[in-house]
């Protein structure tokens, strides 16, 4: 009886005032993104990880947001099954780390490779520069030059550089999947 | 949607199951919904549950979908639901093996494993470690190595299997690494736990047989809370009683004995079991196990009667007097109303009770044989067999019901082992044949089984002829050759032709019917036919008993090497019969009545299985030293011991005999692990008669690997066939590390082992044939060659004695049933047939009479068409 009365208060909230949204987070292993849903979640920031086998599903609520968190795991042999994760989603956060210069290539070919899928036409993605405390870190400004991110002109994408160990831009860039979401919904 | 809809109306209305008749397709079109941006659990479960019910009612994914379904179904991680979550978990067990990239749920499940949901928490291991490959292992093993030990007792059992998996799946190596941590579960107050524990740590154990031992008898002494546990420890202590020395283990016999005072049914029983299963166990061993398991058949529980019957039934085939104990316990169970039950206390009794019984119990199984299944009709047709045995006046009962069962529904198996038994019944008891079989002659009138039907058919050619009447069995067997199959119709023709040569009176009749067959459809028929009809229109005796009574000798193996052989390398000569080896006859009780494994009796070899000699003919044939022997006539049947089977280097020796050689083969075994045996050669002496040709060492000898050297000896004199040989074992020693056998020293120092005397006998020489028709084979060979004897033999006992003897010393085939002694006769003829070494016939008349003062005496007739074999085997007794 409890969970039926629940269901019917979940159902009202979410007419009235909850956001939903779902989002998937890929990136080169490495680049950070476990660590910024930890951030992001629970604002907790830990400089030893473990890299993701396979996936982590977080949901998060943020104010009357509530966020669904695919995260997925960038090594190589899971990169065939981000597209599968990325469909129908809000939006797909796209991680680099803006201080490894060496692995820039590679990421930029990922991405562009990653938006090539037909399945994921029209799906806003945020790139973000992560690690940016750290020396030599590329700015948005030559990261979108070394991403070539000019060249996609088939979706709503922007680029922002974080860093999860300082908290600098992390609430801009979730401002920014809100009100990407609310766009998109309108 | 719809047909979800669909099946929710279905439901309520009627209360049918949703689960029915589901459709792949759309069981895969519903698992989309596991994409929705919301995801509804309730229905979520349904569509899953729907997915694992077609997985498991055979419905074959291929990877496409299976992956397509499992990715799906990985969204559904995102939902906190308790009964959603642990579907997922089955199915991803499911699809584990069957869609592709199951890994991306590793981090998942191992979040779940160690997380605070204790409910999640068994399963997800479960699944874990169905997914998971050889790379991934190490990053789990600290998880695994803290669940196993985990205070909770579903967590704890959940890793414990999972690791036996995981051994299964090939990483018992990194399984090994956790022992410390499956030592500390044993003794978990948990019984699951402590059962799980004991086996995976017997797992991880079991090729160690020290280590084994170690444990059981550590274990045997601990006093366990799971019963399961004690189960499998008595599976494993019988498992080490029976590699090792069964007098040295008391320990665990007395462990078996106190486990029959167990307070649990369950492990009460497995003792019981495992008692009776032990080898060479003796009556009187026998009697505690027997006692309880004579509690058990008064159980008000149906499966505790149904085990305590069935093990009494197994005891009855090898010590039915020490089960007459539980007869009036057994009596009271016929008319359970399980039937199973009931066939086995019927089929027990038939083998421990009196002859007077026999009648009563049949009438009692018949009441019911149509109610119970087929493979327990053959339990009672195995019990009527040996029944038959033992009470050879019951026959006539027995046959009746035989052919009622018969002529009843019923598989091959069964319809097999009815045939089996009703010939077993004809060659033990002559007194049944003629019923029997006129009961076999219905039963081909309408038997749709082609294998069947022509073992009849062959049966009836063989014994038919010699029947008072034989002229009614042709009828019968004509009827084959109009209505049957072509395999059917071929063996019809042969039996027929076979009756045609035994009996002159209807040799006209046969040659006509033969006749009608010369325009049969089939080409096999056809040939078969044309041949008897020519040869049997010559009506000569020699003929008809060389090509129509006397079957194929020669080994269809060899034969098919001898001809692919012949074809190969074509030569001047025509293909001769005589080179190919002859096929050996199994020695030893051919009956298995009684023995351990009844289902064993019913099977005759029907494939063409190589024998023992064929293997060895192939194996003498790849060394170089022995290729122009010519053909392997004879291999001996069992090795010979020169050595105690306790010593450091056992050797046994078997003798191959050829056309004008003998080949000793000895097999040598080092028994000691820190030594490495080189050049190692049997040295033998020459004796008289026999020449040493040449001799094959063996270059390197380690321990415990049996390996075979050979010594060639020619035989200079053809009279000259028995000898006594002495042998040594020579060879260089070098002392080598007992673990890794790495030779130590550079040097060895030669070394010799006296061994025991190696007799060759006149049976070495001869091979066993079968004549179906011994005196048409008699009168083939002629007296032109036949040697007459007369012996007194003082040193046996009575006829049956001489009779094995006699037929040890020369090695040949009893013939006609004639090693069957009546022993209230006061004389005995004996026919025995073999084969001379170089592919001579050899037959033998013997007629035995009790000597007045002592022993028997003998007078012998040998016939060859070779003299000198003729003198050779007049000459092996005495």
């Amino acid at each position: 009886m409890l969970g039926f009365i629940n269901r019917i208060i979940e159902w009202f909230k979410s007419l009235f005032w909850k956001e939903e949204m779902e989002l998937t987070l890929v990136g080169l292993q490495n680049s950070g993104k476990t660590t910024f849903v930890n951030v992001i979640a629970s604002g907790q920031f830990n400089e030893d990880m473990i890299p993701t086998v396979g996936f982590n599903m977080r949901k998060v609520t943020r104010g009357n947001v509530t966020i669904k968190l695919w995260d997925i795991g960038g090594q190589p042999r899971f990169r065939s099954m981000w597209e599968r994760y990325c469909r129908g989603v809000t939006s797909i956060v796209y991680m680099v780390d803006a201080a490894d210069h060496e692995k820039l290539d590679a990421s930029k070919n990922e991405l562009h490779s990653l938006l090539e899928k037909p399945q994921l036409a029209g799906i806003p993605v945020l790139v973000l520069g992560n690690k940016v405390d750290l020396p030599n870190a590329l700015r948005e400004r030559d990261l979108i030059e070394r991403m070539s991110l000019n060249d996609i002109k088939d979706r709503e994408i922007c680029c922002y550089s974080i860093s999860c160990k300082e908290r600098e831009n992390i609430d801009i860039t979730l401002q920014w999947l809100i009100q990407t979401a609310k766009n998109r919904r309108s | 949607m719809n047909i979800l809809k669909g099946y929710k109306k279905d439901d309520e209305e009627s209360g049918g199951n949703p689960f029915l008749r589901l459709e792949k397709s759309a069981v895969l079109q519903e698992t989309r919904t596991f994409n929705d941006n919301v995801i509804n659990s309730r229905k979520c479960a349904t569509v899953l549950t729907k997915v694992l019910c077609i997985l498991n009612q055979g419905v074959t994914m291929n990877s496409t979908e299976a992956t397509e379904v499992f990715f799906a179904t990985t969204k559904l991680f995102q939902s906190k639901d308790i009964s959603l979550r642990r579907l997922v978990y089955l199915a991803i067990k499911e699809m584990s093996t069957i869609a592709d990239d199951v890994i991306i749920v590793t981090s998942s499940l191992t979040k779940d494993m160690t997380g605070k949901e204790e409910e999640y928490r068994a399963s997800a291991i479960r699944a874990l470690c169905t997914i998971l490959d050889a790379s991934m292992m190490q990053s789990i093993e600290r998880y695994m190595k803290q669940a196993i030990v985990d205070r909770n007792p579903a967590v704890s059992s959940a890793a414990l299997v999972s690791s036996l998996h995981l051994c299964r799946k090939g990483s018992g190596d990194i399984v090994k690494r956790w022992v410390n941590e499956v030592q500390e579960a044993l003794s978990s107050d948990n019984v699951m736990v402590q059962y799980h524990a004991m086996g995976l740590l017997y797992h991880i154990r079991k090729h160690d047989r020290l280590a084994v031992s170690k444990m059981v008898t550590k274990l045997t002494r601990s006093s366990m809370r799971s019963a399961h546990g004690y189960c499998l420890l008595i599976r494993i202590a019988c498992q080490v009683m029976e590699e090792e020395e069964r007098s040295s283990n008391s320990v665990l016999y007395d462990f078996l004995e106190t486990c029959l005072r167990h307070k649990s049914e369950m492990v009460v029983y497995e003792a019981a079991r495992a008692m009776v299963n032990l080898n060479n166990v003796t009556a009187r061993e026998l009697q505690p196990a027997v006692s309880v398991l004579q509690m058990f058949l008064t159980s008000a529980k149906p499966t505790v009667r149904f085990a305590a019957v069935k093990t009494l039934n197994q005891i009855s085939m090898i010590h039915p007097e020490a089960v007459t104990t539980c007869n009036v316990d057994l009596e009271n169970l016929i008319s359970d109303t399980n039937r199973s039950i009931a066939t086995l206390a019927i089929t027990t009794l038939l083998k421990t009770g009196s002859e007077a019984s026999v009648e009563r119990l049949m009438k009692q199984i018949s009441s019911f044989m149509s109610e119970i299944s087929d493979e327990f009709k053959t339990i009672v047709v195995e019990a009527i067999r040996s029944v038959c045995v033992k009470f050879p006046r019951k026959h006539h009962i027995l046959m009746t019901f035989l052919s009622s069962m018969l002529r009843e529904e019923g598989g091959f198996e069964y319809k097999r082992a009815i045939v089996c038994t009703i010939i077993t019944i004809i060659e033990e008891n002559p007194d049944a044949k003629e019923s029997g079989l006129s009961h076999l002659c219905e039963f081909i009138e309408d038997c749709e089984h082609v294998e069947l039907a022509t073992r009849i058919l062959h049966l009836l050619g063989r014994e038919g002829p010699r029947s008072p009447k034989p002229h009614r069995f042709i009828r019968y067997i004509y009827n084959r050759v109009l209505l049957e199959a072509p395999p059917v119709r071929a063996a019809a023709v042969t039996s027929l032709a076979k009756f045609g040569a035994s009996c002159d009176s209807l040799l006209d009749s046969v040659l006509v019917l033969l006749d009608r067959c010369l325009m049969d459809g089939d080409d096999e028929v056809r040939d078969r036919a044309l041949l008897y009809f020519e040869i049997l229109k010559q009506k000569q005796k020699a003929l008809t008993s060389r090509y129509i009574l006397s079957d194929l000798t020669v080994s269809v193996v060899g034969l098919e090497r001898a001809l692919m052989q012949y074809c190969s390398q074509p030569q001047e000569t025509s293909f001769d019969l005589k080179t190919v080896p002859i096929e050996t006859i199994p020695v030893g009780p051919a009956k298995s009545i009684g023995e351990r494994t009844p289902g064993a009796s019913v099977q005759k070899p029907g494939a063409l299985a190589a024998s023992k000699q064929d293997v060895y003919a192939k194996q003498l044939a790849a060394i170089p030293e022995f290729a122009d022997l010519g053909p392997l006539f004879k291999s001996s049947d069992r090795p010979v011991e020169l050595t105690e089977s306790e010593t450091e280097y056992v050797v046994r020796c078997v003798k191959h005999t050829f056309n004008k050689h003998l080949v000793l083969q000895f097999d040598v075994t080092n028994t000691l692990n820190d030594q490495l045996l080189e050049e190692v050669r049997v040295e033998v002496e020459e004796s008289e008669g026999w020449s040493i040709v040449t001799s094959v060492p063996i270059p390197s000898l380690p321990y415990g690997k049996p390996t075979s050297t050979y010594t060639l000896l020619e035989m200079e004199d053809a009279t000259q066939v028995s000898g006594t040989f002495l042998n040594t074992l020579k060879f260089n020693v070098r002392d080598c590390d007992p673990t890794t056998g790495e030779p130590e020293s550079v040097q060895g120092f030669p070394d010799e082992y006296v061994l025991e005397n190696l007799e060759v006998v006149v049976a070495d020489h001869v091979q066993r044939v079968i004549r179906p028709n011994f005196a048409a084979s008699w009168d083939e060979i002629g007296d032109e060659n036949q040697v007459e004897e007369t012996f007194a033999l003082s040193t046996m006992r009575d006829i049956p004695d001489a009779v094995n003897q006699i037929i040890t010393f020369m090695g040949m085939q009893p013939c006609e049933r004639s090693d069957k002694v009546d022993p209230d006769k006061p004389s005995h003829s004996l026919l025995l047939a073999g084969v001379y070494r170089g592919g001579h016939d050899v037959l033998v008349k013997a007629r035995l009479a009790r000597s007045a003062a002592q022993g028997v005496n003998m007078k012998i007739t040998v016939r060859s068409p070779d003299m000198n074999a003729c003198e050779i085997i007049a000459g092996a007794v005495g």
